[in-house]
C-alpha cells in the first residue's frame, strides 16, 4: 500500500487547489450561499465539464478516467478546504450507487453523463437523510403493469433540487431496491430545505406515484436485495466524504495557526501561550490521523475491497469527529472574531456538523466496524 | 506553426524566501512553473489551435533546462496541452542567463521552430535577459514584453505596452517573442482561425483530467549538454544574497501641527 500521491495525483491536487483558490474564495462561496439553490453553476461547469472531476473514479469505459479513489480523495480534500459550492460529492454518491448496483447496461446508460459533468447526480437513501441503512428506507416501490411506481418522501437529499439523476432507495416487499429516477420525471416534487450548512443545500424530494420503466431498478438480482450493494457503496462514498472533511479540518487548523501567530494579547502573540499551543498541537495530531484514515479508505475503495470493510467506517468516524472538533476549536482559538458572521470559522463549523450526519454519525460507523470485526452488536 | 516554449521552474513565489549564509536556500522549495512561462505556454496553445473546433494548427514543444525533477513542471506543461517536451540536463548553479541562452540556441538549431516563445522574465532572478540574448545569438527578430499577438501573412504583429502607450511591432518568422502579463487576457492572441468572437477565460488554462492522463503518454526527451555540444560555462558569479532590511517602526505624531512641522523640516517635502 502506497499512500503517497503519484505524480498525476499530485498534479491533479495542485491544479484543484489553484482552480478553487481562484474560483472558490470567500467572496464566491458567500455569493453561492446567498442564492436560493446554493449552487455555483459557473464553478461546476468548469470543474465537471471542462476539468472532468466528476469522472475521476468512474471507469474509462463509462466516460470517466478511472484514476481511482486516491485521486478522488485528493480533489475532494481541496473542495472541502475551499467549501466549494458544487455538487461533486452527491454526483459521486449517485455514480457510486449506479456503479456498484447497476447492470452493465444501466452503467452504460447513466454513468457517462455523470462522468462528463453533463448531469448532476444525487442519492436519496434514508427517508430522513443520514445513515445509509436499509431500516431507514420507507419509500415504497411496486410493480404495476410492468412499470415501477414509487411513492413517498425523502428528506435531506444533498443537491436533490439540482439533480438530473436521482438514485432512490425504495422498499420492495421485505427488502430494498435502488431506482434511477430522472429529476424531471412526472410526479417528482423537489423543495430546498432550510439548512444549517448554507454551503451545501439539501432538498426534500416527494415522489407522487412516479412511474418508471422496469429497467429503472438497478441490478438484476432478486427483488429487494440491494442491501449489500448499499453497504458497499456507503463505504466508497464514505471514503470520499472523509477526504472532503479532512480538507475542511486542515483549513481550520491553518486558520487557527495563522491567527495564533498574529493575534497579540498581554503583549505577546497568543500562539506563545501553552493553552493555545497545545490546542493547535492536538488539532494537528487529529488532522494527521484523519488524513491516514481517509487516504487508506480512498486507496482501499479502488484497490482492496476487503480492507475497505474496515477502512470505510473507520475513515467516516475519524474524519467526522476530527472535522467537528477542529472546527469547534478554531472558533475558540479565534475568540470573539470567530463568532462573527463575517469570519469563515462558522462556515466550517456548520459544514462539519452537517457532514458528520450525512452518511451516519461516528458512533453508528464504529458500530458497523465493530460488527465487521466480530465484536458483537446486532 | 511550430513553437518552442521555454519553461523555467522557480520556487513558489507564495512561499517565504529562506536564506542560508549568504545564499538563498532552496532545499525545501516548492517548485512551480515561472508564471510568465505559463503565460507563454498559454499563448503558444492559443496560437496553435482553433478554439471553436478543437483543431490543432501546429506543434507546441516545451523546453526546460535543469535537474531531472524539472520533468514535473514539463509534465504540467504537457497536461495543459503542449505536444512534447525536451529536458536539457544541467545544474541550477551553472545556469546563468548567458548559459541558458546558448543552450536554448542549440535546441532551436536542432528543432528549427518558427517561433521561440518565452516569458518576459523569471520570478526568481528577475533578470529578463534570456529572450533578448537568444534573439541576438540566433540573429532573429525579437518582440519583447508582448501584450497581444496577432498572426498574419507576414509573420506576427506584436503589441507591447510602453510608458507612452502601445507600441506595435511586426516581426517576420522565425522570431523570438517574450510575453507579458496581459497576453493571458481573453482576446490577446489572434491566430486567424479561432473565431474573432471567441473569448478565452482569463489566465492560463487549467489542466483537465483528460489533459493530465494524455500527458502521461507524451514524450519528455532528455538531452545532455554534451549531446548539444554546449558547455554551461557561466560568466556571472553569485557573490552573496541577503534579505532586504526589515521595515522600521514609524513615528507617531501628537497632532497635525507636529506632522506638518516634520514634513517641512525633516522630510523637507513641503
Amino acid at each position: 500500500m502506497d499512500l503517497a500521491l503519484s505524480a498525476d495525483e499530485e498534479e491533479l491536487r495542485r491544479g484543484a487547489r489553484r482552480v478553487l483558490g481562484e474560483r472558490s474564495g470567500a467572496k464566491q462561496v458567500r455569493a453561492a450561499m446567498a442564492r436560493e439553490d446554493g449552487h455555483d453553476a459557473e464553478l461546476w461547469r468548469l470543474c465537471a465539464r471542462e476539468l472532468g472531476w466528476a469522472g475521476l473514479a468512474i471507469g474509462e469505459a463509462q466516460g470517466g478516467v478511472g484514476m481511482g479513489g486516491v485521486a478522488l480523495a485528493a480533489v475532494l480534500e481541496e473542495c472541502g478546504r475551499a467549501l466549494a459550492c458544487v455538487p461533486l460529492l452527491p454526483t459521486v454518491m449517485a455514480a457510486t450507487l449506479l456503479d456498484v448496483a447497476g447492470t452493465a447496461a444501466q452503467r452504460a446508460e447513466w454513468l457517462p453523463a455523470l462522468a462528463e459533468g453533463a448531469a448532476i447526480g444525487a442519492a436519496a437513501v434514508a427517508d430522513t437523510g443520514g445513515a445509509w441503512d436499509v431500516a431507514g428506507v420507507g419509500v415504497s416501490a411496486r410493480l404495476e403493469n410492468g412499470a415501477w411506481v414509487l411513492s413517498g418522501r425523502k428528506a435531506g437529499v444533498v443537491a436533490g433540487h439540482l439533480a438530473d439523476v436521482l438514485v432512490v432507495a425504495a422498499r420492495v416487499g421485505k427488502g430494498v431496491d435502488l431506482f434511477v429516477v430522472p429529476g424531471a420525471a412526472p410526479g417528482v416534487e423537489r423543495r430546498v430545505m432550510p439548512t444549517l450548512d448554507a454551503t451545501r443545500r439539501i432538498a426534500e424530494v416527494t415522489l407522487n406515484q412516479v412511474r418508471l420503466p422496469a429497467s429503472a431498478r438497478l441490478g438484476d438480482a432478486g427483488e429487494g436485495e440491494a442491501g449489500a450493494a448499499l453497504e458497499r457503496a456507503l463505504d466508497i462514498v464514505g471514503a470520499a466524504l472523509a477526504a472532503e472533511q479532512l480538507g475542511g479540518a486542515e483549513r481550520c487548523l491553518e486558520l487557527s495557526v495563522e491567527y495564533a501567530k498574529v493575534r497579540v494579547q498581554f503583549g505577546r502573540a497568543i500562539g506563545s501561550f501553552q493553552a493555545i499551543k497545545h490546542r493547535c498541537a492536538d488539532m494537528l495530531v487529529a488532522v494527521e490521523a484523519a488524513r491516514s484514515a481517509a487516504y487508506w479508505a480512498g486507496w482501499a475503495a479502488s484497490h482492496a475491497p476487503a480492507e475497505l470493510l474496515h477502512a470505510g467506517p473507520l475513515a467516516m468516524a475519524t474524519a467526522s469527529e476530527t472535522f467537528f472538533d477542529v472546527a469547534a476549536e478554531t472558533i475558540q482559538v479565534h475568540g470573539g472574531i470567530g463568532f462573527t458572521w463575517e469570519h469563515e470559522a462558522h462556515l466550517y463549523f456548520k459544514r462539519a456538523r452537517a457532514s458528520a450526519a450525512l452518511l451516519g454519525d461516528a458512533s453508528w460507523q464504529r458500530e458497523r466496524l465493530a460488527r465487521r470485526l466480530g465484536l458483537g452488536g446486532q | 506553426m511550430k513553437i518552442l516554449v521555454t519553461v523555467k521552474r522557480v520556487p513558489d513565489p507564495e512561499q517565504k524566501v529562506k536564506f542560508k549564509g549568504t545564499s538563498v536556500d532552496v532545499s525545501a522549495a516548492n517548485w512551480v512553473i515561472n508564471a510568465f512561462d505559463e503565460y507563454a505556454i498559454e499563448a503558444a496553445l492559443r496560437l496553435n489551435e482553433n478554439a471553436a473546433t478543437g483543431e490543432k494548427l501546429g506543434e507546441t514543444i516545451a523546453l526546460s533546462i535543469g535537474p531531472k525533477d524539472v520533468s514535473q513542471q514539463l509534465r504540467s506543461a504537457l497536461a495543459m496541452g503542449a505536444d512534447r517536451a525536451i529536458l536539457v540536463g544541467g545544474a541550477d548553479e551553472e545556469l546563468d542567463s548567458f548559459a541558458v541562452a546558448r543552450i536554448v540556441k542549440a535546441v532551436v538549431e536542432r528543432e528549427k521552430p518558427d517561433l521561440l516563445l518565452m516569458g518576459k522574465l523569471a520570478t526568481d532572478g528577475e533578470a529578463s535577459q534570456v529572450p533578448q540574448l537568444c534573439a541576438a545569438l540566433l540573429d532573429w527578430p525579437q518582440a519583447t514584453f508582448a501584450a497581444q499577438i496577432t498572426a498574419n501573412a507576414e509573420g506576427l504583429e506584436v503589441k507591447r505596452e510602453v510608458d507612452t502607450g502601445i507600441e506595435v511591432k511586426q516581426v517576420k518568422l522565425p522570431a523570438v517573442v517574450s510575453v507579458d502579463l496581459r497576453i493571458i487576457s481573453p482576446t490577446a492572441v489572434v491566430n486567424g482561425k479561432t473565431p474573432a468572437t471567441h473569448a478565452y477565460q482569463e489566465g492560463p488554462r487549467y489542466a483537465s483530467l483528460k489533459g493530465i492522463m494524455a500527458a502521461k503518454k507524451k514524450e519528455i526527451k532528455e538531452i545532455s549538454l554534451a549531446d548539444l555540444g554546449v558547455k554551461a560555462a557561466p560568466v556571472t558569479k553569485l557573490v552573496s544574497a541577503e534579505p532586504p532590511a526589515g521595515r522600521k517602526a514609524g513615528v507617531k505624531v501628537k497632532d497635525v501641527a507636529e506632522l506638518v512641522s516634520k514634513l517641512k523640516n525633516e522630510a523637507k517635502v513641503l
